[in-house]
């Protein structure tokens, strides 16, 4: 079927880049000026003039033959890249800066200062694995590229990481390439969406990572440099790169080293996180998710709160968000250890406040008339269609079935287990909760394993 | 880690790729174009962007103009289906029409 595609000017390089990555190179395309189409989208008689000014070539677009080249275009051969780069300095600095402009100028760095990883020290990092340096641990997304262990390990020199991180920076990996994991959203999105990585487990203290105050914020060597390892191996095995492929468009906030951080489970009262999914005490895990900009709750070393307070903070700021979206919609809450002790006082266990979480958030059928974001339903015609094209699961049907009539009460998530719990901060602290809309599968949880420099996650 | 040349007092740096090999996709040809636009059924395939609806809505009056024997169809792009499920409802759009305009993309 021939067809055309729109697209605002600020997207050119977006849309060539997708096109060849899925095997279409030639689609034709016609671009908006962006100035003028976001400001007067909203306004028939703005967007007039641009249609006017593109017709003919829209028209053209449409009937003019094909080439050779756009009908039969010629097989795309795998992408090799060079095995090394060789440079020369008067010294080491100086190598070193070459190393580094000629990283950036190709893309392969995020903008900070990168090790540079000679075989030497991409040897070492991978010593820290029993894993096989050509294993793959999966492809990453836009471009499908392959992600091996060696490749990580480059990635990993690069930002500074030490060889004992390296199985849980494989995990990790394991976690964003899984399929149910949303990476080409969450890589690509406008919605500059930012991974979170959660380390759970006995491996946590043994690498010291930080898990209270401060814990998304610099000083610590494991929190830093694992989150760095896995924004690099993004950016150079998926290709990305800013208003090319990567339009996040604010940027993301935790941009070099994503929200990574430990769980507490010393003073958690509740089991540890990775526990509540099955995995045994003794086990390590890294978890990746994924979130917009988080809520920061709790009154900190400011305020008085309350544990129950916070909660019923996050319930009417959830309730009142805006889009009920229950097909996909996923939240980590992240409670400070005296916020958790607090609840857990008042008989909270992880468990029952998730189904509290789950019960209070519900919003009444009577409120759900606003539209979707993506397309011209209503919300609640846009939850009928996700029960029967099987986004919303079989089981969890009837129970929006049922919640679907006035009087009913419609959960925001599919079920309570959408609200992943876990206990992180400071004391004083505050609480977190991050939000992701895309898929509720996108909290991925992989054990470490195969380390060889550390106690744990030698399983 | 360097190796130096001490009559050149030079470092010489060899550092790996850190990028990966990307499996070619499959190479397909894009459709081959209609002789005219005239007497053709048209769908117009809103994305539900904000905006998107007013684009097409005014292409669509512009195509009424110059193509009076065309029809026009408006498809909103169901909600929430992304480029990675597009197998599942591109094919309605292709029963609904002879070509299609798709917009507007970011």
């Amino acid at each position: 079927m021939p067809g055309l595609y729109f697209i605002t000017s600020e997207f050119r390089e977006d849309a060539k880049s997708a096109a060849k990555d899925r095997g279409m190179p030639g689609i034709r395309v016609l671009e908006l000026p962006a100035d003028k189409y976001y400001p007067g989208r909203e306004r028939k008689e703005e967007l007039r003039p641009l249609a006017s000014d593109c017709f003919d070539r829209m028209a053209d677009a449409l009937t003019r033959p094909l080439t050779a080249e756009e009908a039969r275009p010629s097989p795309m051969q795998m992408q090799r890249q060079d095995a090394h780069i060789e440079v020369t300095g008067d010294d080491f600095l100086e190598a070193a800066e070459k190393v580094n402009e000629s990283f950036l100028a190709s893309r392969w760095a995020d903008g900070l200062p990168i090790v540079p990883p000679t075989p030497k020290l991409v040897k070492a990092m991978m010593a820290g694995t029993t894993r096989s340096p050509q294993e793959v641990i999966g492809q990453v997304s836009p471009k499908n590229g392959i992600a091996t262990v060696e490749k990580i390990a480059i990635n990993a020199v690069m930002a500074g990481a030490k060889p004992e991180y390296f199985p849980v920076i494989l995990a990790a990996m394991e976690g964003f390439t899984d399929k149910k994991y949303d990476l080409t959203h969450v890589q690509a999105s406008t919605g500059s969406f930012t991974p979170v990585v959660v380390i759970d487990g006995p491996i946590a203290q043994e690498l010291g990572f930080n898990s209270g105050i401060g814990m998304l914020g610099h000083g610590w060597r494991a929190n830093s440099t694992v989150g760095r390892a896995l924004r690099l191996s993004l950016l150079n095995l998926g290709q990305t790169w800013p208003q090319v492929n990567d339009m996040a468009l604010t940027g993301r906030l935790e941009a070099y080293t994503f929200f990574t951080f430990a769980e507490d489970t010393a003073r958690s009262p509740w089991e540890p996180y990775h526990v509540s999914l099955g995995y045994k005490p003794e086990d390590s895990t890294v978890t990746v998710a994924s979130s917009g900009n988080p809520l920061v709750l709790g009154g900190g070393a400011v305020l008085p709160w309350t544990g129950q307070g916070v909660i019923d903070q996050i319930v009417a700021r959830i309730k009142t968000a805006g889009v009920v979206w229950p097909h996909s919609q996923t939240y980590i809450l992240v409670l400070h250890p005296d916020c958790a002790v607090d609840l857990a006082n008042h008989g909270y266990i992880r468990k029952s406040l998730q189904e509290y979480l789950y019960e209070q958030t519900r919003v009444p059928y009577e409120k759900l008339a606003g539209p979707v974001f993506f397309g011209h339903d209503t919300e609640i015609e846009f939850i009928k269609k996700s029960i029967e094209d099987g986004r919303i699961r079989a089981d969890r049907a009837p129970i929006f079935l049922e919640a679907l009539k006035p009087g009913g009460r419609v959960p925001v998530v599919q079920s309570p287990a959408d609200f992943h719990i876990i206990v992180a901060g400071g004391s004083p602290g505050y609480d977190l909760l991050f939000s992701y809309p895309g898929t509720n599968w996108a909290n991925q949880t992989k054990p470490i394993r195969g380390a060889t420099l550390t106690i744990a996650g030698r399983g | 880690m360097t190796q130096t040349s001490a009559q050149q007092a030079q470092a010489h740096l060899v550092v790996l790729n850190p990028r990966g090999e990307i499996p070619p996709p499959v190479t397909l040809g894009i459709s081959p174009r209609v002789a005219s636009l005239d007497g053709k059924k048209i769908v117009l395939v809103d994305n539900g962007k904000f905006g998107a609806s007013n684009f097409l809505d005014v292409l669509a009056e512009l195509l009424k103009g110059s193509y009076p024997n065309a029809s026009i169809v408006m498809y909103p792009k169901p909600a929430a289906q992304t480029i990675t499920n597009v197998p599942k409802w591109y094919p309605t759009v292709k029963q609904q029409g002879d070509l299609f305009i798709f917009g507007v993309g970011d």
